[in-house]
Order: structure tokens, then C-alpha cells, then sequence
């Protein structure tokens, strides 16, 4: 029991000494990034960073953009974050203060009716909203082709969607809907919903079998398609779906201005914008990249839209949530 | 002999062990219950505000319900295997060994996982059922995935704690017992079961305050159920930034039921009082035929079931996986060459920080438990009081306490590697107390009192003689604090800022997200990390860890 040699405690410690990583104290060029997306995406950029610019390490930080952004609001005294990306401009327009106009030399390549006027934020790629289907837990129904098939009762329960006070994914979906169905029907939908807290708990819980369908964007939904779970589908609704721009941001007074900027470029940049379409499914916000060309999804002439304002999303953001709390659920 | 006027070197540890215990452990702990009590911008307290909405008192009322109900099932596995181990002898039975391993080492999340993988809507279990049997399951989530992950992965301290008290039970009190014409069945009931309950109950009840504190199976698996952990960290993540009032009374909630199950277990376990003079364990019975074929394919079923989670982290890890999608059959090394090459600073993190809190833990523990036990004075017990407040507190809970106090001010720590050591230290090392203080316990105050009147000082004859006795006990408490701390996540998860990541939350990250392969080849490399030096600890320096 006590051969326990003070050598061999010794060695011991030495042991442990030497297998500190010592590496990780030495920091080049930083820049922290604040992100609701997924770690495909995440992984993508990073990816490209080492091709692109490998001089640049990026520190990763994920969360919903609701509290990525109240978190941002939280630490502007001392701004901890250098990008934000990304999340959709009705959620991006409450906190305009956090960010720092920045015109990227890639902008030129984004389509002008995606560009903020101020250059407070720069679109970085397009969302299409889906309703993502896992067809073995449908048990016998049909699967939806419109909007209006999900007020049916028996979809009680089974419909997830995220909160959209705390994810703009929701938002944009709930707030388009309220839209195209009006005040009744819509409140018919609340009846049939259940909202989970974030947006990937609504992916897990459709892939998994938890809940029948779910909505979301389709650049989520659809790596489970690319990855061959033969179950889920996509189903572009064909009363029309909402399309939005996804948009990153510079923080104003971020610890690694120079990174910042440095790290926008790159997440513009026409190599990562096609990583990002090819890894994470992502439709780009440039226009000089052709989708079907890399991922097999539907180009966006082919999809049928029901036109929202980006605008009117954030000025009835407020009243609109309120009235969606108070709305009843399926739960 | 002169006596110097100035306080021994003892009495100043006690003072920098008690101001360290003050700064880190008590003002976060008073200053969450303050700020529980203030009220907030819109002048409603966090009470108010808790007492106000159903769904709070709710999820108090599902948290005391599962901890009893996992405690119970956890109790009867536990119990029954440990009663089995002790007293037969079946075919199989070494591998019963590898059951605290098996189970502890494998970070919950995948635990969970994996009974997702088998039971959830999805399962492999479930489809099979559904479409042979046309018999379908009620969905996993809630309570039954709830019950059912909890209750095996935590029947192992019942296990562990059962199985050292009827080892160290002495047979004789049986043997007795019959030959004054007990029946033997009733006997060992009547003699060996209260000698026992002191065990079973404090594992119990600890099962009890780690279901109460549990946030990764809470969260994963809770479905529908609404439960206190999930929801102090969801009103943690929403209020950040903001008014801490909601998060903070959550957290007194969860403090006050676990100071309560603690007091409950001193006042239960020090009513009675047994102590064994001189034991004689009991002999195993060895089971040869049908029977002990039976028992042999009843465990070897169990320890299957409890090394599911290992097994599959092993083979996940190893499985291609197209973004989130697993490849069932398909081979390949892409997942670990993904994380060891691509981004290996999870596992950097976990051992630079690891290393370094196991090291502050151990000093720590040792000095307090020494003081605590070898040179008592004034303080020493309400060191002894104060070491021990991190058991009340939830992983979660600890994590908010500490964000709080030292996000702003003269010690601002938020954001740095220094906030991830202290969660690490102020959680597990109060397990390091507890090991010290059993072995400290043992070694005689003779000899230290012998070296000391030889005239070598104090300290030195504390480190020349009391530490070389403690040595293998150190050993074993710095494996167990290790294997501990990098298994960590619920309070690491609220203090972690960009860049930190340990291994467990980005497994936590990587489930939350659906990339099982990239999670396992993580958790695979977490598990080798507590593996090896358990191992390490048993096979070659022969020092027992659990």
C-alpha cells in the first residue's frame, strides 16, 4: 500500500506538468464570435478561415439570437463580442445600437435589395421557411401541402415551432403566418402548436420522431435530407412561404475591431459563402453563386412566395408577441 | 519550553483557509440569496414573480416527485446487486467490478443519448416493436426516459455505498442471531438490516440530491416535465444582463431542498449509532446450476444495460456521420480526426483546467480536513461547516452564484480561464475533504506528537510524517476529483465564455445540435481521459479509487 516512492510522485507530477497545453495562452490575431448558427456552419467558416485567412483565430460562442443579443446589449460597457451572425433583420432592428456600420468589399456581390441602407448590417445568406415532415410519425395522414392543411385538429400536439420571442427563425415563420391567415385561422394554427425554446430543439425533435412536423428554415432541415435520413422531407407550402435575408453584424467597441472586420470579410467571401451552401446548406446572399450548381435545393424562382415586410415585422414585433402569448396552444 | 505570542503556524492556515471559504464559496452563496430577497427594475422580487406563474410551483413539485421515484428505483437496483455481489459467488461475477466504471465515466448527455437512440420516437426498440408486435410505446420523453436514464446511472452510489457496508458487516451477529432460534431469513433482516440502513440511507439520499441538481438528463430527456434545474438555467440564460431576481429565487428553491435532505439525513443517520468492534465478513455462497446460471444471465443483462452508453459513444465514434445524420455500418476515422486535429481546444481546455483545479482541490481538501481533524481551534468548525455548503448546492445553482458576484467589481473574473478553475475547485473539492478526512481519521496523533517532540517544527513534521501516511488516500482523492471535475458540466455551462469550451459542453453543444458523431469522438476522448488514470491508480500504484 505505502510503496508509494516520493520518486514516483515525483515522476508524477512531472507527468502532469508537461502535458499542460501551454499553446493555448499564445493568441495571434482574435476575434470573438457571437453566433446563432449551427456547428456545421460553424465548422465551415472555420474551415475556410484556415485557407482564407489563417492568421485569424476566431473564438466561438453560440446561443439563440435573442440572447446572444441581449447578452451583446448586456456587455456594451464592455463589449466582449466582435460579430454577431446571425439572425434575421425584424430581431437585428430592435438592437440597432449594438452595431457598427462596416461596408465590406464583398458587398458589391450582394443583391442591392438585400442591403441595409446604413450599412449596419450586411446579409449573409437567404432563408426559405419550410415545414420540415418525418413521414413514419404522420401515422396515416397525408402529408401537408399547404399552410392551411396544418389548422386541422388532428395536428393537435404535433407541430413544433421554437419560441419566437427568443429565436428569429420563429418569428419570421409565426409572424409570416399571421400574415397569409389572418387573425382566425391563425389562432386555429396556435391551437394545433407546440413551442419548444430554441431552434434546433425543433430539428431533434422532428428527426427523432418526437413531434410530426416542424418549422423551420430550410437550410436546417435539409441536412438531414443531404445526410440521408430517408424519413424527412421538405415541403415548400404552396400558398406561398416567407423568404428572409440572414444578416451579420460588426459590435460597435469589439475588443479586436481589426479582427472583426477581417472576420466579416471572410464570412462574405465567395469561398466561404459556397462552404457554407455545400456543408451547411445555406442559400447564399451573393448573387454570383449559382445553388443548384452545389446542394440539391430548389432555386428560389421555383419556390412560391408570400411577400412580408421586413419593416412592418419589426414595428409590430412587440404587439404581435403579445397577442401570440396570449394565444391558446397544443400543449 | 517558551512560547512565542505569536499564533501558531496552524492558526494562521485556519484564518487563510477560512478567508479563501468566505471569498469564493460564502459571499457568492449570500449574495444569490440577497439578491433572491431584492427587488427587482419593475418592483417585483424573484419570489414574487416565482409564486406568481403555476408553472414554477409545478416544476417543485415534478423535482421532489422524480428524485423520489429515481431514488426508489435507484435504491432497489443498487441494493439488490450489491446484496447479490457480497453474498454469492455466480458465473460472471468479476465483471461486476466494471460496473462504477462503466457508468460513471460517461458524460450524461450521452447517457441520454443513447437511450434516445434505443427508446425515444425514433428508437431502434421502438420501430422494432412497433412493427413486429404492432405494440407502441408511450413516447420517451418525460417521465418514463426521466425514470428510467436517471435510476441507471445513479444506482451505482447506492451500489458502491451498500456493498462496503454489508462487507463490513460482521456475520457473526447472524450466526448469533439464528442460534437463538431467529429463523435465518428473519435474522438477516432483523440484524444486518439496521446495520446497513446508515449506508443505503446517505447514498440514497445523495442520489436524492444529485437527481434534485441534475441538469443534463433534466434538459435532454425532460420533455413536457417541467423541472426546477432546466428552469433555473433557462431563467439564468434569459436573464442575463438583466435583473438576476428570477434565477437566484430558483436557485434558493433548490438550496433550501437540499440543506433540508442533508439535515434530514444527519438527524436519521445519527439517531442510531452501531459500531462494529471486530468484523468477520460474510463468506460468499457460491451458486453452481440452474440458479446460479440464472443470477449470472440476470447481471450479465444488467451490466450490459449499464454499459449501453459506453458502447455506444465507442461505436458513434467510430461511425461516419453525413452533418447530422449517423451512417449506421459505415466506418471511419473522420469524426476523431475532426475533433483531435481540427479543433482540439475542448480537450486542451478540459486539461489545462483540470489539471490545475485537481491540483488547488487537493491542497485545499488536505489542508482543511487536516485542520478540521488533527488541530482543532475556534474556527475549525465552521470551516468544517462552510467546506461542505458546496454539497447543497446544484451544479447550475453554484454556477450562477459565482457569475454573479464576480462578473463585476474589485475581483472580476467572468470570461476568464481563472472563473472556470474556481467552478471546478469550489464544486468537487469537497469530495477531496471527505477522502482525506476517513484516512486522516486513522492515522494516530502518536506519531505526528513522537516527530514534533523529537524537535522537528510543526509543518515539517506535518509534511515529513502525516502526508507520506496519506499518500495513497491522496492518490485516490486526486483521481476521483479529476475524473469528477472533467465530467463536469451544469455549472461550467453558465461560466463558460467564448474560447473556454471544455469537453462536456461541447458534447452538450454538439447533442443540442444534432452532430452525435463529432459528441462522441469527444466523449470517447473524455472517457480515456478518466480511464487511464483510474487504471492507472488501481492496476500499477494498487491504490483502490471507488
Amino acid at each position: 500500500m505505502l510503496d508509494l516512492s516520493r520518486k514516483r510522485l515525483l515522476s508524477l507530477a512531472g507527468a502532469c506538468l508537461f502535458s499542460l497545453p501551454l499553446t493555448t495562452w499564445a493568441a495571434p490575431q482574435q476575434a470573438v464570435l457571437y453566433t446563432t448558427n449551427n456547428d456545421s456552419a460553424v465548422q465551415a467558416v472555420l474551415d475556410s478561415a484556415k485557407q482564407l485567412a489563417p492568421q485569424l483565430k476566431v473564438g466561438v460562442v453560440t446561443g439563440s439570437s435573442a440572447a446572444l443579443l441581449k447578452r451583446i446589449d448586456a456587455e456594451a460597457a464592455a463589449a466582449k463580442a466582435d460579430v454577431f451572425w446571425s439572425s434575421q433583420p425584424n430581431t437585428l432592428g430592435a438592437f440597432t445600437t449594438l452595431y457598427q456600420p462596416y461596408q465590406s468589399s464583398h458587398s458589391a456581390a450582394i443583391d442591392p435589395a438585400w442591403q441595409q441602407p446604413d450599412n449596419l448590417w450586411s446579409a449573409s445568406n437567404i432563408q426559405v421557411v419550410v415545414m420540415m415532415v418525418n413521414r413514419k410519425q404522420l401515422q396515416g395522414l397525408n402529408e401537408p401541402r399547404r399552410w392551411k392543411d396544418l389548422l386541422d385538429p388532428v395536428w393537435k400536439g404535433r407541430i413544433i415551432v421554437a419560441d419566437p420571442s427568443a429565436t428569429s427563425t420563429a418569428y419570421t415563420a409565426l409572424w409570416g403566418l399571421s400574415q397569409l391567415l389572418g387573425a382566425e385561422d391563425f389562432a386555429a394554427l396556435a391551437r394545433n402548436l407546440v413551442v419548444s425554446r430554441n431552434s434546433s430543439a425543433v430539428l431533434n425533435a422532428v428527426a427523432q420522431g418526437e413531434y410530426s412536423i416542424g418549422l423551420t428554415f430550410e437550410s436546417n432541415a435539409y441536412a438531414y435530407v443531404a445526410g440521408g435520413q430517408k424519413e424527412i422531407s421538405l415541403v415548400y407550402p404552396s400558398d406561398g412561404t416567407f423568404v428572409t435575408q440572414e444578416a451579420l453584424a460588426l459590435i460597435k467597441n469589439g475588443p479586436n475591431p481589426e479582427a472583426g472586420r477581417a472576420l466579416v470579410d471572410l464570412l462574405l467571401a465567395r469561398d466561404t459563402q459556397v462552404a457554407l451552401l455545400q456543408e451547411a446548406y445555406r442559400r447564399p446572399s451573393r448573387s454570383d453563386i449559382e445553388v443548384s450548381a452545389h446542394a440539391n435545393l430548389p432555386n428560389l424562382a421555383d419556390i412560391k412566395v408570400f411577400p412580408t415586410d421586413d419593416e412592418q415585422a419589426v414595428r409590430e414585433r412587440e404587439r404581435f408577441l403579445s397577442t401570440w402569448k396570449d394565444l391558446p396552444k397544443g400543449l | 519550553m517558551k512560547r512565542s505570542f505569536l499564533p501558531s503556524i496552524w492558526t494562521l492556515l485556519s484564518l487563510l483557509a477560512l478567508a479563501l471559504l468566505a471569498v469564493f464559496l460564502l459571499w457568492p452563496l449570500l449574495n444569490l440569496l440577497g439578491t433572491s430577497l431584492a427587488l427587482s427594475g419593475d418592483g417585483q422580487s424573484g419570489w414574487a414573480q416565482l409564486i406568481d406563474d403555476p408553472k414554477y410551483l409545478r416544476a417543485l413539485g415534478n423535482t421532489l416527485l422524480l428524485g423520489a421515484a429515481v431514488t426508489l428505483c435507484a435504491s432497489v437496483l443498487g441494493v439488490s446487486l450489491a446484496y447479490v455481489t457480497a453474498r454469492f459467488d455466480f458465473p460472471g461475477k468479476p465483471w461486476v467490478a466494471i460496473l462504477p466504471l462503466c457508468t460513471l465515466v460517461v458524460p450524461e448527455v450521452i447517457v441520454s443519448q443513447t437511450w434516445l437512440m434505443i427508446l425515444g420516437n425514433n428508437g431502434v426498440l421502438t420501430l422494432w416493436l412497433d412493427q413486429h408486435l404492432r405494440l407502441r410505446l408511450p413516447s420517451f420523453y418525460g417521465w418514463p426516459g426521466l425514470v428510467l436514464v436517471m435510476s441507471l446511472v445513479y444506482y451505482t452510489y447506492i451500489y458502491l455505498g451498500t456493498l462496503a457496508a454489508i462487507r463490513g458487516f460482521d456475520v457473526q451477529l447472524e450466526e448469533a442471531a439464528q442460534s437463538l432460534g431467529t429463523a435465518p431469513g428473519h435474522a438477516r433482516l432483523q440484524v444486518m438490516l439496521p446495520l446497513i440502513m446508515p449506508a443505503v440511507l446517505a447514498s440514497a439520499l445523495l442520489v436524492f440530491t444529485l437527481v434534485v441538481g441534475n441538469f443534463a438528463i433534466a434538459t435532454l430527456l425532460g420533455g413536457r416535465v417541467q423541472l426546477l434545474s432546466v428552469l433555473t438555467y433557462l431563467s439564468f440564460i434569459s436573464e442575463m444582463g438583466t435583473n438576476p431576481a428570477l434565477q437566484s429565487s430558483l436557485a434558493s428553491v433548490s438550496i433550501a431542498i437540499v440543506a433540508g435532505v442533508l439535515f434530514l439525513q444527519r438527524y436519521l443517520v445519527g439517531r442510531k449509532r452501531y459500531e462494529l468492534v471486530q468484523g468477520r465478513s460474510a463468506p460468499s455462497r457460491k451458486l453452481r446450476g440452474v440458479p446460479g446460471l440464472l443470477l449470472g444471465a440476470a447481471i450479465g443483462g444488467f451490466i450490459l444495460l449499464s454499459s449501453l452508453p459506453l458502447l455506444t459513444v465507442l461505436v458513434s465514434a467510430f461511425t461516419e456521420s453525413r452533418g447530422p445524420v449517423m451512417q449506421w455500418g459505415s466506418f471511419s476515422l473522420q469524426n476523431l480526426s475532426r475533433v483531435l486535429l481540427r479543433s482540439p481546444e475542448p480537450i486542451l481546455n478540459t486539461l489545462l483546467y483540470g489539471c490545475i483545479a485537481t491540483l488547488i482541490s487537493l491542497v485545499l481538501s488536505v489542508l482543511i480536513s487536516y485542520l478540521v481533524i488533527k488541530k482543532k481551534n475556534l474556527l475549525t468548525p465552521l470551516i468544517d461547516y462552510i467546506a461542505m455548503l458546496p454539497m447543497a448546492m446544484s451544479g447550475t445553482v453554484l454556477g450562477i452564484a459565482l457569475v454573479m458576484t464576480f462578473n463585476t467589481g474589485w475581483l472580476a473574473l467572468s470570461g476568464s480561464a481563472a472563473i472556470m478553475v474556481l467552478v471546478f475547485v469550489i464544486r468537487r473539492f469537497p469530495f477531496g475533504v471527505r477522502s482525506a478526512s476517513s484516512t486522516l481519521y486513522n492515522i494516530p496523533n502518536s506519531i505526528e506528537e513522537a516527530s514534533i517532540s523529537l524537535g522537528v517544527a510543526p509543518l515539517r513534521s506535518f509534511i515529513k510524517v502525516v502526508l507520506p501516511l496519506m499518500a495513497p488516500a491522496i492518490a485516490a482523492a486526486a483521481v476521483l476529483t479529476w475524473t469528477t471535475i472533467v465530467a463536469e458540466l451544469s455549472a461550467s455551462l453558465v461560466v463558460y465564455s467564448a474560447g473556454r469550451e471544455t469537453i462536456t459542453i461541447q458534447v452538450f453543444r454538439l447533442i443540442e445540435t444534432g452532430l452525435q458523431g463529432q459528441a462522441a469522438a469527444y466523449g470517447l476522448i473524455l472517457v480515456l481521459m478518466t480511464l487511464v488514470p483510474v487504471l492507472f491508480c488501481s492496476l500499477v500504484l494498487r491504490i483502490k479509487v471507488f
